[in-house]
């Protein structure tokens, strides 16, 4: 129970409630809502997931079958039709479920595009989320900063815009800001996604050393099935509406299961 | 139940979004230097690079204002009701209101594309997720930014209307005079700055003065509460992003007219105690 970061029981997410909570509404609303029984409508369904604390999971599948969406109910952007999800131990119920209430348990996110705040600098941004919930001195705000950039590799670019800056750069940026928050759980949407090669092999041991220095449970989206190869982490997919076990790469490499014949098939005959 | 009610309609929610944005003044982790320093750029964004235009406006509308009512009152008989006409006019009622439509078509709709464009790249989604209340980080500045801006802009707009009004009127008369156009009615007129002055002074009641601080507060919480909920109501595509524009500005000029309407009740009551004593 103790040595858990995330557990998801039964999870149930309809179409009508992609949209997500919007900022505009009370949030109470949402709870007078009817359940969305067809199982049609739903985007996913009876969805479990247990993590472990310093365990890094990939969550594999073509895309439209919903694997980002799964990553925003778990970040609390999108409320869950129905199920329940519990952090660290934690559970909790559905009408307190925000973002801002997940946030407070130390989840960042890191977002398909980086959503990069677009009028501050790169230190700027980095800063943010610490001067508002002023952790720690100024001198101290600074050094944390200086170190996120120096473990991404951005320290040039710290006085630039966003927009001065490529999306394997924003990424970058995207992930140094998360980890300043020291996030004891993270979740990434795509982080190899639009990279080149180049860019794709630089950031994945960056992954890996976030992961050994400090021990922080990554959860890993992605279309990319190779990443779960060269992190040597489980890799479980969304298929059929609803999430498989988490198994070596191997597993699915070898086994003859319907998601082995469909997504593994280029790769077993390359070798 | 009359609560859920109000809170499905966008009146309600954005009601609700204007209390979530004053309590979120006194959320835990506040800082005054950090919000001060947004609050005042916020209120430079909205009051001075509108100044121009403002000016510009406020005086064209003061000339109007005061030719139409000095004409039209010296021939019907009324002249001494100058003073209060102009402080009617232009202090209680079109000041107040048409600063709010420029401050509107301005700020709130720049508001809402700055915000909704937030919404639309995940940054507000990405702000939630660092922990930053989105409604304290974006909407409380605005909110109280807007507010200060919307104060400050319509003792300019009276003042600039009432000066800026004479001068041109002096120049006007002036012109006419030379040019003999309508000489007969305009030299007839005796303009001057005291009598101008001493009129509106006098017509000046302590209601007033508690409407000019009022009015404008109301004004601007009502602009910027509309933006931001417009904005915050966008789903995740780019062509609504005109719409909640657009939808924005019409709705802060609707409901700027109604806060006006409801505001001005507050008068005829004023009036009708006063027939009462009269009687």
């Amino acid at each position: 129970m103790f040595d858990e970061a995330l557990r998801m029981e039964d999870i149930h997410l309809a179409y009508r409630d992609l949209v997500g909570a919007m900022f505009s509404k009370p949030r109470i609303l949402g709870y007078f809502r009817g359940i969305e029984m067809d199982p049609q409508k739903e985007l996913f369904s009876n969805v479990n997931l247990s993590v472990k604390r310093g365990e890094t999971i990939c969550i594999g599948g073509p895309s439209g079958q919903g694997k980002s969406a799964l990553l925003r109910v778990i970040a609390g952007l999108t409320r869950p039709t129905r199920g329940n999800i519990y952090y660290f131990g934690e559970y909790i119920p559905p009408e307190k479920l925000t973002a801002l209430e997940v946030a407070k348990r130390q989840v960042g996110m890191v977002f398909q595009n980086g959503a990069l705040i677009s009028n501050l600098r790169v230190r700027d941004n980095i800063a943010l989320p610490l001067r508002y919930h002023k952790m720690g001195t100024a001198a101290e705000i600074e050094e944390k900063i200086n170190m996120a950039m120096d473990l991404m590799r951005v320290r040039d670019e710290a006085d630039l815009f966003p927009h001065m800056l490529s999306m394997g750069m924003q990424k970058r940026v995207a992930i140094a800001r998360s980890w300043a928050m020291d996030p004891k759980l993270l979740l990434m949407d795509e982080p190899t996604a639009g990279l080149d090669n180049y860019n794709r092999r630089n950031l994945l041991p960056l992954i890996d050393n976030m992961r050994t220095l400090f021990k922080t449970t990554i959860l890993i989206v992605t279309h990319d099935l190779m990443i779960s190869k060269e992190l040597g982490c489980n890799i479980c997919f969304l298929h059929r509406k609803t999430l498989t076990e988490p198994k070596p790469f191997d597993y699915w490499l070898n086994s003859d299961s319907e998601i082995s014949r469909e997504l593994f098939r280029d790769l077993r005959n390359s070798g | 139940m009359l609560g859920l009610f109000l809170l499905r309609r966008p009146f309600g929610q954005q009601i609700a979004l204007f209390f979530r944005a004053i309590s979120s003044i006194f959320a835990k982790n506040r800082s005054l230097k950090t919000d001060s320093r947004n609050i005042i750029m916020q209120t430079y964004f909205t009051a001075v690079e509108i100044f121009p235009i403002l000016i510009v406006v406020a005086t064209l509308f003061g000339t109007i204002t005061i030719i139409e009512v000095i004409s039209m009152m010296g021939k019907m008989g009324f002249a001494d009701f100058v003073g209060s006409m102009i402080v009617v006019v232009v202090i209680r009622e079109l000041g107040p209101v048409l600063t709010a439509f420029l401050i509107a078509g301005r700020s709130g709709s720049s508001l809402t594309t700055y915000i909704g464009s937030m919404v639309i790249n995940y940054e507000v989604d990405a702000l939630a997720t660092m922990g930053v209340n989105p409604i304290r980080f974006l909407v409380m500045p605005s909110l109280i930014g807007g507010c200060i801006a919307m104060f400050i802009m319509n003792i300019f707009f009276s003042a600039s209307a009432i000066c800026g009004g004479y001068i041109l009127t002096k120049c006007a008369i002036f012109m006419s005079g030379m040019s003999g156009v309508m000489q007969s009615e305009m030299s007839s007129i005796q303009l001057t700055w005291t009598y101008l002055t001493d009129e509106i002074l006098k017509a000046l009641t302590l209601d007033d003065f508690l409407f000019i601080v009022v009015k404008p507060l109301v004004f601007g919480a009502i602009i910027t509460t509309n933006a931001c909920y417009q904005a915050l109501n966008i789903p995740r595509d780019v062509r609504q992003v005109p719409k909640a524009v657009s939808r924005s500005v019409i709705k802060s000029f609707l409901y700027v007219v109604i806060a006006d309407v409801i505001i001005s009740i507050f008068y005829l009551v004023d009036y009708m105690n006063n027939l009462n004593q009269l009687i």
